[in-house]
């Protein structure tokens, strides 16, 4: 199963403060950890949402907000795509991540085509394995 | 550059684990995929199971605490992304505005961070981290 970890904004992601050499090492060891079981997919931080834009749509109508976007922690500041063997399994790593101070991380599953049952007819499925294996540069 | 295209479905903090999905849509947004695919702009995408499947972990007293979904106090969660590679983020928005998306959805573009946007001190300590990536990294 492949789980979605997403990290929360707060305010000093927001404000692009930079982490600390000690939180950047600390981060460094624990994605080498998760690297070396085959856990981590992916891993990524995002700029903060005063870089960013919202779209917002009506029929035909594209309604365009730039950032910053309030509601800090409703915000994403990076994530984690991790393949585990259960939900309680891909807890147990996050765990271990080297967050404090009332960080705040969610872990979602990610949709696998076996989960959009009908809907998914077999040509949009062979479609969507065709555009996986051909969207990676 | 690369950037996130954030799907933010309206609701989709209430959904029920069991959440359906209707064919049309998922066959509607398979051609806007395509779209991006086609154009070359497209990385990875992947959409999230309702977050009454999911949970939080929190770290305020250091002590990881943990939280099951659904989460009463969120207003507003992710239902899946796409990362595109573009030329600016004029570009990223307009390939957002194309999207079949519903009044009920919103996207939020947000950049990727790169290793080049850190001072040298920060890139010292993050040595490896592009190693780590994997499979969306480049």
């Amino acid at each position: 199963m492949r789980f979605m970890v997403i990290v929360k904004a707060d305010k000093d992601s927001e404000a692009g403060v930079m982490p600390s050499t000690e939180l950047l090492t600390a981060m460094g060891k624990f994605n080498e950890e998760m690297v070396k079981a085959g856990v981590m997919l992916a891993g990524e931080g995002l700029h903060p949402s005063s870089n960013g834009a919202r779209i917002r749509y009506s029929g035909k109508d594209r309604t365009v907000t730039t950032g910053p976007f309030g509601a800090t922690r409703e915000l994403v500041a990076g994530f984690w795509l991790i393949q585990v063997k259960s939900r309680d399994e891909a807890i147990e790593w996050m765990k271990r991540a080297p967050f404090d101070g009332g960080s705040e991380i969610e872990i979602r599953q990610v949709f696998d085509a076996e989960d959009f049952g009908e809907a998914l007819t077999p040509e949009l499925r062979e479609q969507e394995q065709r555009l996986r294996s051909q969207a990676r540069k | 550059m690369r950037f996130m295209m954030l799907m933010i479905p309206l609701g989709y903090e209430t959904a029920p684990p069991d959440v359906k999905l209707d064919p049309e849509r998922v066959a509607a947004m398979m051609k806007y995929n395509r779209a991006l695919k086609d154009a070359g702009v497209l990385i990875t995408l992947d959409g999230l199971h309702p977050p009454s499947m999911g949970a939080r972990v929190s770290f305020a007293s250091g002590e990881p605490l943990v939280t099951d979904g659904p989460f009463a106090e969120a207003k507003e969660v992710l239902g899946g992304y796409w990362m595109i590679d573009v030329k600016s983020r004029e570009e990223a928005i307009a390939w957002a505005k194309r999207c079949p998306a519903s009044s009920k959805e919103v996207i939020e573009i947000r950049q990727v961070q790169e290793m080049s946007d850190f001072p040298a001190d920060v890139q010292e300590a993050a040595a490896g981290f592009t190693e780590l990536q994997g499979k969306s990294g480049r």
